[in-house]
């Protein structure tokens, strides 16, 4: 059985009942502002306008778990969120309240996501969560969410860290059907009581080197800790993209990430944190271009890789 | 007209900041059409004497009174705070100060930080409080600073109500009295938008609901941060042009008496 958001349509132009504000077209109001400043100065108006080129892909979103009485009003503003900011589709994937998830955790809620995206269809696009400890059942639920129900990739979280063992049939699961693994990380400067088992982007870069031909995404740069750390600590590792989002606005952090691992290897997410991930790559200094590429351009030639 | 009530200049210790001198500052607020902005220095957070950071940024002001807004950081524990409020708001034309409670290690409800409140209300100063200054998830190894809690900030809004604070940096203002309706505490503190939520939970429409457009403040955090993730909260504010004007410049103007 095939879900609307089949591979061969998960790609096309969403299609939308209202008409949404082009955020990333740029602001009137710093617009308007920067023009009437720059006159009132006597200089050319700077560029505060964003040129919008190709899709807008939020590659890190959530959808609500079920157990929240609102999960389905909460899913809903997330959508009419990507609608005022100018964001086309979003990489959901829907997570247990508490990890370690359980295999019948897991499932619940690669369901839901599958249900998410027939609700928004072409909007929604899913990322299979699993816990690696479940062997078996993890790849199974794998195959199932991407070649039945046409995810578009798999997000791993905090069970394990990436270096681990448990979590090598994954990757060479992802590898075989050519999906992009999303993965929590975090570096800070401390041990993380809460998540003893957090990769960082070390590991990641170790992960890479161990599979040349995995598609990893470090998730959330700006949400992650140290994200100089993360930066640098990713430069050598081609395979793998990261991922801006992230509560932190810190100024000059996608600069650096551009910077030091190239513009290909960035990808724009919100992680919920929706006004700050817009907010940052307007704020980068980047040309049309390469914006384009962080937006959505690097993230479709990610998804054009599948396999399955 | 866009007034920025949260703006820094000068080094930070843990972190290089781009935009942090007054010609680097002026032009990237002009890229974003942001007119004024209150400027502190970012290098009394962590000088022992932070007067020493009041002197740097008087200097760096000079001449330039008309865009960038110098406000002092003082920390009441430290020898001499009154001759150097005295100095910052009498040479040094400073209409309000940041007091940074958790990095300069005393608490809000201690006397001297009540003198300090009183001293600078008497001169009618404005008093701005960063909740924080860097997420802590990124803190150097160094030290651990947590966040202002609002706990604190209420007892304090409380007990000095002639006093007038702008909370910068902050979030979770409608989960306490702080943000909600019909609250018993003074109105006599503002809240910076910078860390604010504008969709999703939107606590920033929540607050402009709650306590009045005049209650909310515009501001970025930059240098430390891009300012366009505050830009976007405010262009995303489902909310009236005339309390958008609010929010962008005419409360701070007020405030500030600009």
């Amino acid at each position: 059985m095939k879900d609307h958001n089949s591979a061969s349509s998960m790609m096309r132009e969403p299609s939308r009942s209202i008409s949404r504000r082009t955020f990333l077209q740029g602001s009137v109001v710093a617009a308007m502002g920067a023009m009437e400043l720059a006159s009132r100065r006597g200089m050319a108006a700077a560029p505060s306008r964003l040129e919008r080129k190709g899709k807008v892909i939020d590659c890190h979103a959530h959808l609500t778990h079920h157990s929240r009485a609102t999960w389905e009003v909460e899913d809903r503003k997330l959508i009419e969120a990507a609608d005022k900011l100018g964001i086309d589709q979003l990489c959901c994937s829907t997570l247990t309240p508490r990890r370690p998830a359980t295999a019948d955790g897991f499932r619940e809620c690669n369901r839901w996501t599958a249900e998410g995206m027939r609700r928004f269809p072409g909007r929604v696009l899913g990322y299979c969560y699993v816990n690696p400890g479940y062997g078996r059942e993890a790849l199974d639920e794998i195959r199932l969410c991407v070649e039945e129900r046409g995810f578009i990739g798999v997000k791993l979280y905090n069970e394990y860290t990436c270096t681990e063992p448990v979590v090598f049939p994954i990757l060479e699961l992802a590898i075989k059907l050519g999906v992009p693994i999303l993965h929590h990380a975090s570096h800070s400067h401390y041990f993380v009581e809460e998540q003893p088992r957090m990769s960082d982007g070390g590991h990641l870069a170790e992960l890479a080197r161990r599979y040349p031909e995995a598609m990893l995404i470090c998730a959330h740069i700006s949400g992650g800790g140290d994200w100089e750390w993360t930066i640098k600590a990713l430069r050598h590792a081609p395979n793998v993209m990261l991922d801006t989002s992230g509560s932190v606005t810190d100024d000059g952090s996608v600069d650096m990430a551009v910077a030091v691992v190239g513009v290909d290897r960035v990808v724009f997410g919100c992680d919920s944190s929706m006004t700050a991930g817009i907010g940052k790559i307007r704020g980068a200094k980047l040309n049309a271009q390469d914006r384009a590429k962080i937006l959505g351009g690097n993230m479709i030639r990610l998804l054009g890789r599948r396999k399955a | 007209m866009i007034v920025d009530v949260n703006a820094y200049l000068g080094h930070f210790a843990f972190r290089r900041l781009r935009h942090n001198t007054p010609e680097s500052l002026l032009v990237l607020m002009d890229s974003k059409g942001i007119d004024k902005a209150v400027v502190s220095s970012a290098g009394a957070i962590t000088y022992r004497n932070s007067q020493a950071g009041n002197e740097e940024l008087a200097e760096e002001v000079r001449r330039r009174g008309d865009r960038l807004i110098p406000f002092a950081v003082i920390n009441p524990f430290y020898a001499g705070w009154q001759d150097d409020l005295q100095i910052c708001h009498e040479q040094f034309g400073m209409k309000g100060l940041r007091i940074y409670p958790k990095w300069h290690n005393y608490q809000l409800s201690s006397q001297c930080c009540r003198e300090l409140v009183d001293a600078a209300t008497e001169r009618g100063m404005v008093i701005s409080i960063p909740i924080r200054v860097e997420d802590n998830r990124q803190r150097s190894w160094l030290l651990n600073i947590p966040d202002v809690p609002l706990t604190e900030i209420i007892e304090l809004v409380k007990a000095c109500p002639k006093a007038r604070f702008i909370l910068l940096n902050g979030i979770g203002y409608t989960g306490c009295s702080l943000g909600q309706k019909d609250s018993a505490l003074p109105r006599n503190y503002a809240i910076g938008l910078s860390r604010l939520t504008a969709v999703l939970a939107n606590e920033l429409g929540q607050l402009v609901t709650n306590l009045g457009a005049k209650r909310v403040m515009f501001g970025t955090g930059m240098p430390f941060n891009y300012p366009d993730p505050a830009l976007v909260k405010l262009e995303v504010l489902d909310s009236s042009e005339a309390d958008k004007e609010r929010i962008r410049s005419q409360n701070a103007m007020t405030w500030l008496r600009l």
